[in-house]
This record gives C-alpha cells, structure tokens and sequence, in this order.
C-alpha cells in the first residue's frame, strides 16, 4: 500500500526512517564481514596447510629412519613432484614460506607454501622441501565468501522486508489518521471517523484530535451562527432607527436639525449596509450559494453596467470595457454578480476625480484597472475583513473580503497588483 | 382607504401608521397572529402589510389563511429575512410584494400605491397630479395633454415623488429607490441630483408648476404650488 502524505520533497517518509538505519546497518556489516571473512578463511586454509606440511614431514621423518638409503633419495626425487630432499642447505629448523611459482601446466604463476625442514638420513644431514600449491584454496576462500555473503544478503533482506511489512502494519492507524486530518476542513460538514485501532498510543492520539475536533467545529459553528443572528437581530432597531428619521424628517426642521437628520440618513445606510454585507459574508460561510451555472461573465458585466457608469459619472469617473473575449466560467450566478459589482464599488469608490476604469476580459482574467492613490495598497491584508485603506472612505471593509471569499468559493484566483500608478484586481478564471 | 399592519413590533407599525395618515391611508394594526386572523375575517381591506416573524405564528400561515378565504386583498412582506427562498415561497403563496426591513417609509408607501392601483384599476393604471398624467403601463407622461420624453429612471423617480405628495424624502430614500436591486451597492447618493435636475427642467419646460422643492440638507419634497 502506498501512503501518501503529501509532504515536502525534503522530509523522510516514517517508515522509510525507520528501515533506513537498518538498512545503513547492514550494508556496514555487510562491507565489514566480507573483508574480514575473507581473509579469515585464507589464514585458516593456511595455518591447515602449514598442519599438513608440518604432518607429511614427521611421516617421512618416521619412514626415512628405518629404510631409507642414500641411493633412494634420487629415486624419491625423481617420483615426487612436492617434495625434494636435498642436500643440506644449512636450514637448522622448520620454517614455512609463501612464494609465487612458475606452474608449467596452469602457465601462470601460482601461489604456494613450502616448507623446508632439516632431516637425516642415515646420519647425513639433508633438507626437505615440501610445497603446496594454494590456487584451490583461493577459489573455495572465494565461494564460501560468496556463499557466506548470499546468506547475509538473504537474511538481512528478508529482517529488512519484514519489518517494513510489519512497521506499515504497525503504522497503519497513525497513517490512517493522518490522511484523515489532511482531509479535515473546519467549515465543511464531515467530520473525521477513526478507524478503532488496539494500540494504545494511537488510540489516545485518535480520542484526542476527535476531542479537539469536536470542541473547535462547536466554536466555529457558534461563532458563525453568531454573527449571522447578530446582524438578523440588528435589522429590527435599523428598521426601527429609519422609520423613525423617516417620521422625523417630516417635522418642521430647522437647517442645522435639517442637516443633521440628513447625516444620520448617511449613516443609517450605511450601518444598513454594513449589515447586509455582514450577513451575506456568514451566508457565502454557510453555503447558501453552492449551486454552480454556466456564467458568460460579459453578459453578467453589462447587466449593471449601466447603473455603474451612471454611480461613476457622478464623481467624474469614466467606466470603459475592452472584452477580447467571451467568457464562459462555472459558478453561482448570485455570488459572481455580488463579485462584479463589489469589483466595480471599489474601483469606483477608491478612483480619483477624473479618474479611469478598465474592465478587461481576455485569457480566462479578469481585470479592473482603475486610477487611485499613487501608492500601492497593502497587497497582503487588503483582503482580511475591516481593513480599511483609508479610514474616512465610506466603505465598510468589507468588499475585498467577500470578493476573496466569492473567488474561494468558486475555485477562482483574485490578485492585486500596482503598475504605472495604477490599481489592477484581477480574477483568474 | 384601509390597510392593516400585521406587525409585532409596535414602534414599527406606529410610524408606518403616522406616515400614511397625512395621505388618507387609514391604518389598522394587528401585533400577533390570532388578532390578525380575526381582523382579516370581519374586514376587507385594500392592502395588507405583513411581518413575517410574529410571536404565535407564522407569517405565511396568514397568506394561506387569506388564500383559503378566498381574499383579495394586496399583500405586502415586510420582513427582516432576506433571502431567495422565503422571498419565492412569499410570492408563491400570494405575496404581491416583498420589503426587507430596514426600509424606507417613502418606498413602502409608493409600493402599496402602485399595488392598490394595479389591484383596483385593471387596465387603466393612471396617476394624476393637477395637469400631470402618468399612464403607468404604457410609461407615458402627459403635462396639459401634452407627452413628455421621460427616461425610465426620471418616470421612476416623477411617480416616487407624486406617491410621496407633501412628505421630505431624503436623498438615500430616492437614491434607493431608483436604484432596485442594486440599492444595498449605494455608498454615494449624489448621482441624484442630475435626475433631480433633469426631471425638474423637463415638468417647467412643459409648463407644469414648479413642485419639487429642495429641503436643505436633506432631501427634495413635491409639493403642490400655493
């Protein structure tokens, strides 16, 4: 099975750590052994040769006492092809010697021990040379190596294998969780179902991250229940709070009275528009908005279009469109509406007098490029809810945090970027 | 002309009552669901404003109510829920319109105007005020007989202004009202004023008096020459 966690290139998979120090492990036994084996089975085979020279040497010793003439020792020379005897040449004990010679039938030379040994025959004293030759040695040094190396392999293989077997098995609820998590979304309904496990350490792990879960999705149900009924509750009073300058503003005011109703009129709305701004931001977290339609996007521009040029001309700002293309895009048709419109509000309401909007539509973006201020905003928390740019604008804060939250919903990209003095918001579709 | 408020929140129906007294719209006001049951049984009324959210019922058990009694009457949602589906399952059960709270005194007013119209004139739907005639249906305005080239927009706002005879509007009531859907996108009502500007130049040309009167820091009022 194979688990994937989606984790950087860098970081080690669990199991793979674990076999790892094994793996390490057996490859410097591995290189360790192999040499060390190897040159123990040489000195063995050695120190065995050396034995039998030393053996076949005291057998001659035993025989040459009783029956050995001078005369035979042309006739053994003669017939045996190991040893020589020869005259004496002055070695006063047993020595051994490893030396390379000439082998007539392998053509090559080969690696042998001889043995030199004083002996006497008759009372004369002579040498016996004995050599062996060690080429079979070499090659049973080398397959018993070889042998010897097949079995560890097999075995460190097979402890390798089995405990990566047995590891994953051992893992598997950890693993099981884990992908579990990576799933988890706060604002989604599932919740994460851990698979019962008999290791205690997983089970603990499990009972608490189904604790935390369960604790935090009730926090965050709540929180977002709460603001949803706070702005229900407060249409009550604004209701209330208009009627009431409404009936207020019928009386016979004087100017200054006239111009103060007048300004809690402004701000009457604009609480109201707060309101519904707030509402429609806990709707989109509720997912009111999931069903998705074919959207032309140029079509949705042009059918407020009108109400926007006539909103900019009033402070002096030209709207102009250049649509390359027609768009087609998947998406809730009320929420791309509320989009397009809360694009246009800050395009116009951020704009200069005299300024300029351009509505782009080309490769699958999006563009509202608009004159404003001369410095870039701050493209990192223009987004978050109640940051406000400039304190005096009317705007509530809210605009950029819906259109980030529309673009989320429906899989859209929204960028911010600032050239030649202009503001550019761009949506990728 | 009588209506009945079916509203639980008493301050609410007041003012409501308090505006539309100066235009001879009698009101009646029911704060929960069994009296407005009862009220609906024993009268007949032109319009009916209903609160969706009562304390011992449901509004649209009243609309199915009505439905069952055969009733007639015009029925508008004043409601502080506002979304799609109580909105459909308002009209679906008989709602003619449907008014999310906060609203404008003015805009509730005009919309019960043109639906007691649309209600009780079939066919013809005219609003008259001394020599201007609105034909609503075909959108044309006369002055002294004569037709006059309105956009939509100053027709919206001519029709506004007539419905709301005598009363201040302030800029935000026209600006949201001319704007429809669009009016929760408002944060600058001053596109106003052109209109304002435009329709005035338009009814004086046409020798129609001079009735919208500028109230200073506030609003415009139509108001019949003295």
């Amino acid at each position: 099975m194979v688990w994937d966690t989606n984790g950087k290139m860098s970081n080690k998979k669990l199991l793979l750590k674990t076999t790892n120090s094994f793996l390490i492990y057996a490859v410097v036994i591995l290189l360790i052994a192999a040499p060390v084996f190897y040159y123990i089975c040489q000195w063995l085979y050695i120190y065995e040769t050396d034995e039998v020279l030393l053996f076949h040497k005291g057998a001659f010793e035993q025989e040459s006492h009783s029956n050995y003439k001078v005369s035979d020792i042309a006739a053994w020379n003669k017939y045996n092809h190991n040893v020589t005897i020869v005259p004496d040449m002055g070695v006063s004990k047993d020595s051994i010697v490893g030396e390379m010679i000439f082998e007539a039938i392998a053509n090559e030379k080969e690696p042998f021990r001889i043995l030199y040994a004083p002996v006497e025959i008759n009372g004369k004293k002579y040498t016996y040379i004995e050599k062996r030759n060690l080429v079979e040695m070499e090659g049973m040094v080398i397959s018993v190596a070889f042998m010897f190396l097949f079995i560890i392999i097999i075995l460190l293989t097979g402890i390798f294998w089995i405990s990566r077997k047995s590891a994953a098995q051992i893992w598997k609820p950890f693993y099981n969780t884990l992908r579990q998590i990576e799933e988890f979304e706060i604002d989604k309904n599932s919740t994460p179902e851990f698979t019962a496990t008999d290791i205690d350490e997983f089970d603990r792990l499990n009972k608490s991250l189904e604790r935390l879960i369960e604790k935090n999705t009730v926090i965050y149900k709540s929180q977002r229940e709460f603001v949803e009924n706070a702005a229900h509750e407060l249409q009550t009073p604004l209701a209330l709070f208009q009627t009431k300058i409404d009936t207020l503003q019928q009386l016979e005011l004087t100017r200054e009275q006239s111009e103060l109703v007048g300004s809690l009129n402004r701000d009457v709305s604009r609480l109201n528009r707060l309101n519904k701004n707030l509402l429609l931001l806990s709707k989109i977290d509720n997912e009111t908005y999931l069903e998705k339609e074919t959207i032309v996007l140029n079509e949705s521009i042009h059918k407020h279009l009108d109400f926007f040029i006539e909103q900019a001309q009033a402070r002096n700002i030209k709207i102009n469109t250049h649509f390359n293309t027609v768009m087609k895009t998947k998406g809730n048709t009320a929420l791309t509406e509320v989009l397009l419109n809360n694009l246009f509000l800050n395009a116009i309401r951020h704009n200069i007098k005299n300024g300029v909007i351009d509505v782009i539509i080309e490769n699958n973006s999006l563009k509202f490029v608009n004159t404003g201020q001369e410095t870039p905003l701050g493209a990192q928390s223009i987004f978050n809810r109640f940051s406000k740019v400039n304190p005096t604008s009317q705007g509530n804060g809210l605009g950029l945090a819906i259109i980030k939250k529309i673009c989320e919903i429906n899989h859209w990209a929204i960028r911010y970027s600032f050239t030649d003095n202009l503001h550019i918001f761009e949506v990728i579709f | 002309m009588k209506i009945l408020i079916i509203e639980d929140e008493r301050e609410i129906a007041q003012s409501i009552k308090d505006y539309f007294k100066t235009n001879g719209i009698q009101c009646e006001t029911a704060e929960n669901y069994d009296l407005a049951l009862t009220k609906i049984e024993s009268y007949d009324y032109d319009c009916i404003l209903l609160d969706l959210m009562l304390p011992d019922g449901d509004g649209f058990d009243i609309l199915k109510e009505l439905k069952a009694k055969n009733k007639t009457e015009g029925v508008i949602i004043i409601s502080a829920k506002e979304n799609l589906e109580t909105r459909l399952e308002g009209f679906n059960l008989g709602a003619d319109d449907y008014l999310t709270k906060p609203f404008h005194l003015a805009e509730l007013l005009v919309r019960m105007q043109a639906l007691i119209r649309r209600k009780n004139f079939k066919g013809s739907n005219t609003v008259i005020f001394n020599e201007i005639v609105v034909e609503v249906f075909s959108k044309t305005v006369l002055v002294n007989d004569i037709k006059l080239d309105l956009t939509k927009k100053e027709l919206d706002l001519l029709l506004f202004l007539i419905g709301n005879e005598n009363k201040v509007l302030s800029k935000s009531a026209i600006a949201e009202h001319l704007s429809g859907d669009m009016a929760d996108m408002l944060d600058n009502h001053d596109f106003i004023y052109a209109h304002i500007k435009n329709l005035k130049k338009k009814l004086t040309q046409a020798g129609s008096g001079d009735y919208i009167k500028t109230v200073y820091g506030l609003g415009y009022k139509w108001e019949n020459e003295q």
